[in-house]
């Protein structure tokens, strides 16, 4: 690997605050470096955590352009959301409402009702880093979930077990740590946990209508003539258990730290083995996970405490470029890097669009496991997306973010610069600080310095970075964070 | 004073052609009573685009215009329509900079923006329309924040306004409209105001403030003033209508009370499976959990009431149309009793 010299300002600390603002974010632009370098690791840990988000887009002004936002016709929501997470000064509230899902995995090909799946979302944005008691609860009267598994049609005398299964298997404990009799018994608990107009409500999903005046949203409603309120035995543990109760007992198992722990590790640390594979494949890094545990447990299961270790452990400090970006997060990553977002415009529907051609298009994933992650999202044809989305945004020159890099560049290297120098100031206001030789030779070749010397304020120059950008957008290192 | 629901026109529509809406922006009359609706339609994909034409009983009586690409009959972005005294349809769109004039029957006449010669002037986002009764035309661009005048020939009388919360400043002006007196009221959208100005552009006074409370506003995005000067304003963030009198003191305000329209009902009637689950639902829902409680999830949760009410506008017989175009429809009410 060359590594990017030292006599650019990237010192341990711009590395670890440029790692960290990969993972607890969409990457950081130039700008954004500028004022992070001044703060202590820790201080930016701390704000990443606890700033509430602001937005340069409101939604007042996406509404105003585009109504069908503000009524969330499918892909269109999606949209909604991508402008928070390119637009947001608070990237992990946006980047753990990804995290959550991806874990939580709710398809609008089944509800047809976006707006739901925007509130779900807004749920996970406003306390997807509180307990995780909390989490579950929120989740567990969430319509968009309710309707998603089934939950309207589980009745004290007829019970509908698919929410009771995916509570444990996919959403806290994992497969192994439970029996078919405690998802029965967890079933019986959330009888009744419901959505107000539940019938009507699912037909219209069930129907994909809008008739007669567009889709009608959903809120939770408790039916207490239909909840099961016998006793039940649970995890060993025997009583007249709702649901509630159900995710105390829950989330104070070992195996749901671990779970959560093991989800944590892989989002933001190290790219695990698919989630069906975990109760076979031990975790990769067994020290972490136990890290990671042993913090739920000490912080009253407070997610915000346990990511905060995580931001400030080794294990996480030294696992830079490992991971595969995945399509949204590079999406939003290039968006951001580019800038132009400062009125609403219809790319933003096509960015969506080509994150799902990339195979993750946001509120459809594939099935209630959510995506496959890691090098699953690497193909011979979502390569080929990734670095034609990349090359085309990144090689706009007159986007406001690449002509800040060009501006950059002009002012650090000047007129006589020599080739390697602009390709790592490049590489540095890119968000790279690692590539390999073989891309380094290239970009030197694409780097065109035919006296030995590169003039970066030349309009001329602007031919040159444009190669330059498109390759670094092709390279195997802008893929991974 | 009183402002009394008469019905609700529409349904919403998925379909590029025929009668149903897909975001409704705007209504306007021309001078036989013939409804004209604007469907801004889903522009990212084009879909659904056009002038739908019909009447007060909802005879449809057909449509013109498509969306996404450019050409006399397309639109990218439009937002507002007006009739001048000559049966001629002026539609703003913000997305290509141009106002398209058609007759009755959708043929294209001419544009104002671009070109040279009359009705050439730049246009910055042309957004709100209004014609007062000499045929002068008033135009809201966007983009500028400011106000157009323009003669019935097409000459520029007089342009005002730039980015700003001051007298005469917008900020993202929408809506438009004038009184019998000429006097011009601006819907001064992310002011969260009204502001009135006089035929020569001067600033007179303003209504409202930021807030959801009586009098104030969240994004207004248009006005409607009667006979009487009681003014009709959608206070579009806040899915509401709020009336105020002529001096702008707050007089009540409207919520939505939509019922089944013609259309509405014909639709159900052959889907009862719907029908039948709808009968059995409570669709005005008011105890909605506490982090739900903003006007766009009630107005998103409550058929009913209002969601996305965009404009405002009467027509001859001292009613009033209010556009939702979330809810794809148009609820009617009766504003006479606000004139005695």
């Amino acid at each position: 690997m060359t590594t990017v010299r030292e006599n650019l300002k990237v010192t341990p600390k711009y590395r670890e605050i440029s790692h960290l603002l990969r993972r607890a974010g969409f990457g950081a632009t130039p700008g954004e470096m500028d004022r992070y370098i001044e703060m202590d690791y820790s201080e930016v840990v701390d704000e990443l955590l606890n700033a509430p988000g602001t937005s340069t887009m409101p939604d007042d002004v996406i509404f105003r352009m585009f109504p069908e936002y503000h009524a969330s016709l499918g892909v269109d929501a999606c949209a909604n959301w991508a402008y928070r997470m390119v637009s947001t000064d608070s990237p992990l509230e946006e980047k753990i409402t990804l995290f959550w899902h991806g874990i939580f995995a709710t398809g609008n090909d089944k509800l047809n009702n976006p707006l739901v799946l925007l509130n779900q979302i807004d749920t996970f944005r406003r306390n997807g880093m509180g307990r995780f008691d909390d989490i579950l609860l929120d989740l567990s009267r969430d319509p968009a979930m309710l309707i998603w598994l089934d939950n309207q049609t589980n009745h004290k005398d007829s019970i509908n077990e698919n929410y009771g299964r995916e509570i444990l298997e996919l959403f806290s404990m994992g497969v192994g740590n439970y029996t078919e009799d405690d998802i029965k018994e967890c079933a019986r608990a959330f009888t009744g946990w419901s959505v107000k107009n539940a019938e009507y409500m699912a037909l219209m999903g069930q129907k994909d209508s809008i008739w007669p005046y567009s889709r009608i949203s959903w809120h939770y409603e408790y039916r207490q003539n239909d909840h099961d309120d016998t006793e039940k035995t649970f995890l060993g543990e025997k009583g007249k258990f709702d649901g509630e109760d159900i995710i105390e007992i829950i989330c104070r198992q070992e195996s749901t730290a671990r779970f959560i722990s093991r989800h944590l590790y892989n989002f933001f640390v190290e790219d695990e083995v698919q989630v069906p594979s975990w109760q076979d494949v031990p975790p990769k890094n067994p020290k972490a996970i136990g890290i990671l545990t042993d913090a739920y447990f000490e912080h009253g299961h407070d997610l915000k405490k346990v990511l905060k270790e995580l931001f400030e452990s080794d294990f996480f400090k030294e696992s830079e470029y490992i991971k595969v970006k995945g399509p949204a997060e590079m999406v939003i990553n290039v968006l951001r890097l580019s800038g132009g977002f400062e009125e609403p415009t219809l790319s933003m529907i096509q960015a969506v669009e080509e994150a799902g051609y990339m195979g993750q298009l946001l509120f459809y994933p594939p099935s209630v496991e959510g995506w496959h992650t890691g090098q699953e999202w690497i193909t011979s044809g979502s390569v080929l997306d990734r670095v034609n989305f990349s090359s085309a945004r990144l090689t706009d020159l007159s986007s406001p973010g690449i002509r800040d890099i060009l501006n950059r560049i002009g002012n650090r290297c000047g007129t006589n610069a020599k080739p390697e120098y602009v390709i790592q100031n490049f590489l540095e206001l890119m968000g790279i600080i690692e590539i390999s030789d073989a891309t380094f030779d290239l970009l030197m070749e694409v780097c065109d310095a035919k006296d030995s010397t590169v003039d970066t304020t030349a309009v001329s120059f602007d031919v040159t970075a444009s190669n330059i950008l498109r390759v670094i957008g092709a390279s195997k290192e802008f893929h991974l964070v | 004073m009183k402002t009394k629901y008469l019905k609700t026109i529409g349904i919403k529509t998925n379909q590029p052609v025929g009668r149903g809406f897909l975001f409704p922006y705007d209504v306007t009359f021309d001078s036989s009573g013939m409804i004209y609706a604007l469907n801004r339609g889903r522009i990212s994909q084009g879909l659904g685009t056009r002038i739908q034409i019909f009447d007060y009983d909802e005879e449809w009586y057909g449509e013109f215009g498509e969306g996404r690409v450019t050409g006399p009959l397309n639109f990218l972005i439009p937002v507002a329509t007006a009739f001048n005294s000559k049966d001629e349809l002026f539609v703003t769109d913000e997305g290509s900079g141009e106002v398209k004039v058609f007759n009755q029957k959708g043929l294209p006449l001419y544009q104002v923006g671009g070109g040279s010669g009359p009705w050439s002037c730049d246009l910055k986002g042309p957004s709100g329309i209004a014609f007062d009764s000499n045929d002068n035309l008033y135009i809201t661009e966007r983009s500028a924040s400011r106000l157009t005048k323009i003669d019935g020939d097409g000459n520029v009388i007089f342009r005002v306004g730039e980015p700003g919360d001051g007298e005469l400043q917008f900020n993202m002006p929408w809506g438009v409209v004038t009184d019998g007196k000429g006097y011009v009221y601006v819907a001064d959208w992310r002011n969260d105001r009204i502001q009135k100005l006089d035929p020569d552009g001067n600033f007179v006074t303003s209504f409202g403030q930021s807030g959801n409370s009586e009098g104030q506003f969240n994004r207004p995005s248009s006005v409607a003033v009667d006979s009487q000067g009681n003014m009709y304003v959608t206070d579009w963030g806040n899915e509401r209508v709020q009336v105020l009198n002529s001096e702008g003191r707050f007089l009540h305000v409207v919520e939505g009370q939509a019922t089944l329209s013609k259309w509405a009902e014909q639709w159900l009637e052959v889907n009862q499976d719907e029908y039948s689950a709808r009968r059995s639902s409570n669709l005005s829902i008011l105890d909605l959990p506490a982090h739900l409680q903003t006007p766009y999830q009630v107005g998103s949760q409550t058929e009913h009431l209002f969601w996305g009410p965009v404009s405002a506008k009467i027509d001859a017989f001292d009613r009033l149309f209010i556009t939702e175009h979330s809810r794809a429809r148009i609820q009617v009410f009766d504003i006479s009793g606000n004139s005695d």
